[in-house]
């Protein structure tokens, strides 16, 4: 002590601002403090995330699967048969509805689209199925797409079609000029695609005709027909003009329709089920492990918590700690798994797989590890709550 | 101490009570105790008098169950506890036999972080801190962790955040207890100087006799009872 001072009266008790910033100091100096516990939250964050993410990434991985067709198919409306749940083969309907749409105002265009399932012959013998798609040229409405060898026009050549790179093997090994026999009819490899696998058999596509005479098709008979709108027309309108004329049919959008066969996926198939019980079993694990992790940290720290409270810290600002502590853990542990599961589904990715992570799927994780991570906490918030500021004078 | 200065703690009448039923404990049974500006006054008892608990109501940390006690001129009985720690901020420096600093935090940030719990912004905090540090010779040591310094300087850490915004008042818990006999008598000169030089009213608590001549008083107590004062023989 150097020289002689007069005490002054202390200062107040610290508004909200300065007390919020002294807790998150303390909080993240204890965090990186105890390096290694500070890992073993982290792992259950990047666990959760990561787990959840694969899980969800694959769900709607698939869900694109079955809806791709209907994106890329280049249609506003679709034309279909009243009892049409998804998109798959079903009995044909009149082409009747083809010129009532291209005779009704605001519709662009209208196209005819066979879709059904066929056979390939393969030459060690047997046959493998495929799903059959017979688009018309040139504008190729739900024509084949990701056309990476050939040309998508190979199709308007005689008797000729374009196949899926990841099932070319499985077909028996078909190269651009290879010739087959699809449903009894000899067919010449024009173009290649890459990622057009559904859930079932590959996408195969021909020229409308070719299509109909294969599969057998009345020509007077179609199975969908597809709509493109003039700009600023109302579907809504277009709409109720064609089912005014064709009563027996019905007229989708295609966001409609992308739903109704996510709607017939999830009723008819356990993947909602199956998927959705993993992501949240991750997000179980996750959280115990975030919740014991930070119980245990409040425990190791008990000491240093009581000496907070005996000179002055309230509840409040020691649950401003926990809460700081469990919201930066989200948050690494959110960029950490996100990093990860980025790169392992960049590294799988596959026409049989294709993890999907959109950036709302990303974003919306991190805000549910915020939200998980705070909610583990409260364990060690109560822990707190009862710690006595007199401990630190035994 | 003169009757000229300020009676800075009063305690009249103060129980405490711990349990209820079979299992009721009586840790104070009626102390009467004072403190004025500027006097260092030492509590001294076997293990189990009651000591520490008086310490801790006067330290705000724990309420009486009976009694009366005032700090300057408010009475803090009766207080929520949710308010207790108001009243610590507002009047009472804390030293403790453990040092009790926060092991992640360098010593300049110990200190601040007293300073930032009354107020004081960040640049402002750590400018004070850095000047109390100097006052206990630790100008060097600022940025060093707890686990870095010695016990004797942690001791000093601890004294130099109980100085942080200047409390009236200053109790420490057998603030020698885990030291040498050299470095604990250099700890006691500091604290007697924070009375003497500075005006703080400075209660320890210790077992340790061989400081007692630096206190104007010791108070003994014993089965939650002040048995004797005695006039200490400070320098």
């Amino acid at each position: 002590m150097t020289s002689l001072e007069h005490r002054s009266p202390p200062k107040a008790f610290a508004p909200a601002g300065i007390r919020w910033r002294t807790m998150i100091t303390i909080a993240w100096r204890m965090m990186f403090h105890n390096k290694l516990k500070m890992a073993g939250t982290l792992i259950g964050v990047v666990f959760a995330v990561v787990l959840s993410n694969q899980q969800a990434g694959t769900f709607l991985g698939l869900i694109k699967k079955n809806t791709m067709f209907v994106d890329y198919s280049g249609a506003d409306l679709w034309i279909v048969r009243p009892s049409t749940l998804t998109l798959q083969a079903s009995k044909p309907m009149g082409i009747a509805a083809l010129y009532t749409a291209r005779a009704t105002p605001g519709v662009a265009w209208a196209e005819p689209l066979i879709y059904g399932g066929a056979a390939i012959q393969l030459p060690a013998g047997g046959s493998e199925p495929v799903q059959f798609v017979g688009t018309s040229a040139p504008r190729f409405a739900g024509g084949p797409w990701n056309v990476v060898a050939g040309t998508r026009e190979s199709l308007m050549r005689p008797n000729t079609m374009i196949f899926e790179d990841s099932e070319r093997e499985r077909l028996g090994g078909l190269n651009l000029g290879s010739v087959r026999e699809v449903n009894g009819t000899k067919v010449q490899i024009g173009g290649i695609t890459w990622g057009l696998l559904p859930f079932g058999p590959s996408f195969a596509f021909a020229e409308y005709e070719l299509a109909r005479r294969m599969l057998r098709v009345d020509p007077d008979q179609t199975h969908f027909v597809l709509l493109g709108l003039e700009p600023g027309a109302s579907a809504d309108a277009v709409k109720r003009s064609i089912m005014a004329h064709s009563p027996d049919l019905k007229v989708v959008g295609r966001e409609e329709f992308r739903g109704m066969i996510i709607s017939f996926l999830l009723r008819r198939s356990p993947i909602g089920i199956t998927f959705g019980t993993s992501t949240v079993f991750a997000l179980i694990v996750g959280f115990v492990i975030v919740s014991l992790s930070m119980f245990s940290a409040v425990v190791d720290n008990i000491r240093e918590f009581g000496t907070l409270k005996a000179i002055g810290a309230t509840n409040g600002d020691l649950a401003k700690i926990v809460v700081t502590q469990s919201i930066t853990f989200a948050l690494m542990g959110s960029l950490i798994g996100l990093a990860l599961i980025t790169r392992i589904a960049a590294a799988i990715r596959s026409p049989k797989l294709a993890v999907q992570l959109p950036p709302q799927m990303l974003l919306g994780t991190t805000v549910v590890m915020v939200l998980m991570c705070v909610a583990a906490s409260s364990l060690a918030v109560l822990r707190l709550r009862k710690v006595e500021p007199g401990m630190v004078f035994r | 101490m003169s009757a000229s200065t300020k009676r800075v703690v009063d305690a009249s009448g103060v129980v405490k009570e711990y349990g209820d039923g079979a299992t009721k404990f009586r840790a104070l049974r009626g102390v009467d105790f004072h403190a004025h500006e500027g006097e260092f006054v030492i509590l001294s008892g076997p293990s189990g008098s009651g000591k520490t608990t008086l310490v801790s109501i006067l330290g705000c940390v724990l309420s009486a169950t009976a009694g009366q006690v005032r700090i300057l001129d408010e009475v803090i009985t009766g207080v929520p506890e949710a308010e207790l720690p108001k009243l610590r901020l507002a009047y009472i420096g804390f030293i403790f036999q453990g040092h009790n600093l926060i092991a992640s935090m360098t010593a300049q940030e110990n200190v601040a972080l007293m300073l930032a719990l009354r107020g004081w912004n960040s640049v402002d905090a750590s400018k004070e801190a850095a000047r109390l540090l100097s006052l206990v010779e630790l100008g060097d040591k600022l940025a060093n962790l707890p686990a870095d310094l010695s016990g004797g300087q942690r001791q000093r850490v601890s004294i130099a955040r109980c100085l942080a915004g200047n409390p009236p008042i200053v109790l420490a818990d057998e603030p020698t207890a885990s030291l040498d006999a050299q470095t604990g008598q250099l700890v006691t000169e500091l604290l007697h100087n924070l009375a003497k030089k500075r005006g703080h009213t400075v209660v320890t608590v210790t077992h340790d006799n061989r400081i007692y001549h630096f206190a104007d008083r010791i108070v003994h107590i014993e089965d939650g009872m002040i048995l004797a004062t005695e006039k200490g023989n400070p320098p």
